[in-house]
């Protein structure tokens, strides 16, 4: 199955692009799909901090099940650090 | 001045206009243990000079801005002001808080609050250093705009020397609803027109300058809860790059993927992405950013000095746009064109309006023009429909003068749609517009609207957006009723604290409020901890409320406009609306978590309990 991944603010340049489009096996997990995005040492860091953000088709990845939520062919995820204003 | 001034100096400024008065009042130090600084004194010292039943734009009215025992330390953030009046916007409580490096120097002039009364018979400037406060003419700054202003009254001065300037612009001389005071030219006390309210009275600037210094009591106990809060900002991504590197417009796209960016008045949260990207934080970094900057004292740097430049035409430059800018001057009115946002956000911010107001009265009129509700003879040839870019920077300065449709925008969108038959084309709460959250995407962030009590607002509302969606330390579900009430009261709870700390919302993002305590508990030698903290809090959310109550609000007050439960959005697929009944149900856990009654009234038990006394003798 195929997810698309979204970047924010300097991960954009941390993972080296804006989207990206990942083949994952069927029945795959969102920690699965982590651990094929951590490439270098510094991509690793950020996405163990615990100021990371992953929104699963616009909602916290927490809201599902977290690093065990299933995916499914087509979902969306938005990866960021944690970010606030006004 | 003798004695130690362990963070306050007890005492402060008190101005009557109409007898050209100045007088030094002495602020007890029960007053700083109960209300701080900053919002909570200010409040209070507004509660006791002023009738809640005065009209805003008359002689009653007071403005009392106070600082905090914080500020004249080297603490982060803490050069912050709050000001306290009665809003010619909202009809109620005006409170509104400001960065920018005003507020430290007005504490270095060795007061520690100032309370205006009055109105002069001719434009006025005040002067405040240490050794006078001058009530001067200001027929010779009257009509210039806020930058001409800061500049003409710190001209000639070294630099290290120069002295701060708050000041309003046309916009406050003319009494729109919601001009704002802005200090360092372009940080503004921004909300519910208290430039109006300057305006009304007179009032042009007020300068200050002086090198009175606060002592410090518990040298080691500052500096552990100091160290603690620098160490922490450099952790979180928010304080240490995000802001620095995207500013408050970096949240645009991020909003969107929550479905919660307003579009057309708020009909909906549907934008093309592309759209978006062209006013985007990333996208202004790229092309009109110049340089970040920070308020005095500050590490964070969310500042945009931008500069537009275009071929055949002199550049233009100053600061912004920030998100709520971008969003509500921009796709709220079906415009993403980030040089017309921009360009009338620099007249904004140089002829004194606020921005969140403005972009929402533009999109107000915008909706009545396409409804065929606006006469061409109000509109004079202006095309005021949604995604016409061109309309935005004339307009800004029409509303500021109150030329032709100006006029009318001036009086904010809610008095303008009742104009024309249609209040509920408003997107407000108590008159205040609402900022660029849509709250059917969040039932949290629709209570802070609804409770605030200044009107529609994410400051004084509570800030329940990056919590709920973005995860962090604390999950907040986004719809959920049963905790909506507690955690809502808990982030305005927060922004209580931080306003009257004198200290900077974004620091919130980095950690809570035990280094604060040490902090504050360090300079002043007094007990501020954690748990009193929170006994202050609910101190001045009641008194708030209180004042409120007595100009007039009623729980009927406390509700969103019809569209937000009359329509859905749809949030992650799902249809979202904030029905009636959940706003009445939300409504009142809120007043029954605050301690309040069923009319939204603190009780006689809490009043006491909490020691909140009645007002005090009006000014004489």
């Amino acid at each position: 199955m195929t997810i698309k991944v979204k970047f924010f603010a300097y991960y954009r340049t941390l993972f080296g692009d804006k989207e990206k489009w990942i083949e994952l096996e069927a029945e795959a997990t969102a920690g699965r799909l982590l651990t094929i995005l951590a490439e270098t040492p510094a991509q690793l860091q950020e996405l163990s901090s615990r100021h990371l953000v992953v929104m699963i088709n616009g909602v916290n990845l927490s809201s599902r099940d977290g690093l065990e939520t299933v995916l499914c062919d087509g979902d969306v995820l938005a990866v960021f650090p944690l970010m606030g204003g006004g | 001045m003798s004695g130690s001034a362990f963070g306050f100096f007890g005492r402060y400024l008190e101005i009557d206009l109409t007898a050209g008065g100045v007088r030094v009042r002495p602020l007890e130090a029960a007053l700083v243990a109960d209300y701080i600084g900053g919002r909570g004194l200010a409040t209070r010292l507004l509660y006791d000079a002023v009738d809640a039943a005065c009209d805003p734009l008359g002689p009653e009215n007071v403005v009392a801005i106070a600082v905090s025992p914080l500020v004249g330390t080297n603490a982060p953030t803490a050069a912050r002001g709050h000001m306290v009046f009665k809003s010619p916007l909202t009809g109620l409580l005006g409170t509104s808080n400001s960065g920018g490096g005003w507020g430290f120097s007005f504490k270095a002039t060795g007061y520690d609050a100032l309370v205006i009364k009055g109105r002069a018979t001719e434009p006025v400037w005040i002067d405040i250093t240490p050794d006078k406060v001058e009530i001067l003419p200001a027929a010779r700054l009257w009509g210039k705009d806020i930058h001409a202003t800061t500049e003409e009254l710190t001209a000639g001065f070294e630099a290290g020397r120069r002295p701060r300037v708050l000041c309003i612009g046309p916009a406050g001389e003319h009494l729109v609803r919601y001009a704002v005071v802005a200090n360092d030219k372009n940080r503004v006390y921004g909300r519910g027109g208290p430039g109006a309210v300057w305006g009304s009275k007179n009032l042009k600037a007020v300068r200050v300058a002086g090198k009175e210094k606060i002592q410090i009591h518990d040298p080691e106990r500052y500096q552990s809860g100091y160290d603690q809060a620098v160490y922490l900002m450099r952790q979180a991504p928010v304080t240490k790059r995000l802001l620095r590197e995207l500013g408050t417009a970096g949240l645009v796209e991020l909003i969107n993927v929550i479905d919660m960016l307003p579009h057309r008045n708020f009909q909906d949260c549907v934008h093309l992405d592309e759209d978006l990207e062209r006013v985007s934080g990333e996208t202004i970094a790229k092309t009109i950013l110049e340089r970040a900057a920070g308020c005095y004292l500050c590490p964070i740097g969310c500042q945009r000095h931008t500069r537009i430049v275009r071929a055949g035409s002199p550049d233009q430059s100053g600061e912004g746009p920030e998100y709520e800018t971008v969003v509500l001057m921009g796709p709220d009115c079906d415009i993403y064109d980030l040089e017309a946002i921009t360009t009338a956000n620099y007249r904004c911010n140089e002829f004194g309006l606020d921005t969140i107001s403005f972009g929402g009265t533009v999109a107000c009129a915008m909706e009545l023009a396409e409804a065929g509700l606006l006469p061409a003879d109000r509109t004079r040839g202006l095309d005021v429909r949604f995604g016409n870019a061109a309309v935005l920077e004339q307009l800004a300065v029409d509303t500021a003068c109150r030329r032709g449709l100006g006029d009318l925008l001036a009086e904010g969108s809610y008095r303008l749609g009742e104009r024309f038959g249609r209040p509920d084309l408003s997107m407000s709460v108590k008159r205040m517009e609402i900022p660029a959250y849509d709250p059917r995407a969040s039932l949290t962030q629709a209570l802070g609207y609804m409770t605030s009590p200044s009107g529609a607002c994410h400051l004084r509302g509570g800030y329940a957006v990056s919590l709920a969606f973005f995860g962090g330390t604390r999950e907040i579900p986004r719809f959920s009723l049963l905790q909506s009430p507690i955690a809502i009261r808990n982030m305005q709870n927060m922004g209580i604290l931080q306003d009257s700390l004198g200290i900077c919302r974004f620091t919130g993002y980095a950690f809570g409020s035990d280094p604060w305590s040490r902090m504050l508990s360090g300079v002043t030698g007094m007990d501020f901890s954690v748990a009193r903290f929170e006994e202050i809090e609910n101190r001045i959310a009641a008194l708030e409320r209180l004042f409120n109550s007595a100009a007039g609000a009623t729980p009927a007050d406390d509700v969103l406009p019809p569209r937000f439960a009359d329509s859905t959005i749809v949030v992650a697929g799902e249809a979202r609306a904030v029905t009636r009944d959940a706003q009445a149900r939300m409504r009142q856990d809120y007043y029954q978590v605050r301690g309040w009654d069923a009319e939204g009234r603190p009780t006689a038990a809490l009043i006491e309990s909490l020691r909140i006394a009645p007002p005090a003798g009006r000014m004489s």
